[in-house]
């Protein structure tokens, strides 16, 4: 168990308040229609996986309901920083757009 | 067709009859308070003109501050996330605060919902209630200053959580009523737990108006 610090709320909440939301910044393909079943297939399913520092989305789904981001380090539970979805993106975005 | 009653989502514990005047021989006190009005307020707290036409409908500053709750007479504003709020209001008001709400809010990007059907409300009193609810939520309790309120998970569901005279008040959804109400009164029973006489409640509630 761990803390999260939720950007909306401004405080340190238990683990136990969030929900895992999954890898942040996945884009939606632009045209699902023409897409082939292995594009689609791979946005819905494959995921980097990454041991080390991961850009992830969690909810306070029993505080305020929001989700943001958060870096965390899957190895060892390391936290980096949590952030809003915009700012989140910005700072992933500034370190070149992959951990 | 019958005649629509709206009831208690605790009616089923007959809790009136149980019920006593709160006094030292239990360590916890909890009772239902009466049914209120509850109001989903939503907008954006970084438009000023929302702001101000929800402050000024509502008779008290909306809190934009998280985890503020707002207080005014009998109406509760509590902040729920930064284009959320819940109003609690006697059931009496219920009509013109909407009323109030809307045409306030009339051209500005809002959502004004009634969802008084959606919540009850307990006050949990007593020299353990904080221990209670160390057992039951997640949230450090030492640090819910008055003013404040926090969602926060209860058991395997969730409430919003605040101080109300020398206890503690829980706003939850009615659907999840039945549950929260039998986990607290099982995390309370080693303490000693009884049923506060809902005059005590409303009374508690009128001493805050």
């Amino acid at each position: 168990m761990f803390l999260l610090s939720c950007p909306h709320c401004g405080e340190k909440r238990e683990e136990e308040e969030f929900a895992y939301g999954g890898e942040a910044f996945i884009a939606r393909p632009a045209d699902p229609e023409t897409l082939d079943d292995e594009g689609w297939g791979d946005y819905l399913f494959k995921r980097k996986n990454t041991k080390g520092w991961h850009w992830e989305m969690w909810g306070h789904q029993t505080g305020c309901r929001k989700f943001f981001i958060v870096k965390r380090n899957t190895a060892s539970h390391a936290i980096a920083g949590s952030w809003t979805l915009a700012e989140g993106r910005k700072a992933y975005d500034a370190e070149g757009g992959a951990a | 067709m019958s005649k629509s009653l709206m009831q208690s989502p605790l009616h089923h514990f007959d809790l009136a009859k149980q019920a006593v005047k709160p006094d030292g021989r239990h360590g916890v006190w909890a009772g239902e308070l009466p049914l209120a009005g509850y109001i989903a307020l939503r907008g954006d707290s970084a438009t000023p003109a929302f702001v101000e036409a929800a402050s000024s409908a509502l008779g008290v500053p909306l809190p934009v501050t998280p985890c503020t709750l707002a207080q005014s007479g009998a109406v509760k504003v509590a902040w729920i996330s930064p284009d959320e709020w819940l109003v609690v209001c006697p059931r009496e008001k219920l009509g013109a605060t909407i009323a109030a709400l809307e045409r306030a809010l009339e051209g500005i990007r809002s959502q004004v919902v009634d969802n008084s059907g959606g919540y009850t409300q307990v006050l949990l009193t007593g020299a353990n209630a904080s221990d209670v609810l160390a057992h039951c939520t997640v949230y450090d309790i030492a640090h819910l200053d008055p003013g404040k309120v926090v969602g926060t998970t209860f058991g395997k569901s969730a409430t919003l959580l605040h101080r109300q005279d020398r206890g503690f008040c829980l706003i939850f959804r009615r659907s999840f009523a039945d549950y929260l109400w039998r986990f607290m009164v099982r995390a309370a029973t080693p303490y000693g737990f009884g049923v506060a006489l809902r005059e005590d409640a409303s009374a508690a509630e009128r001493e805050t108006a």
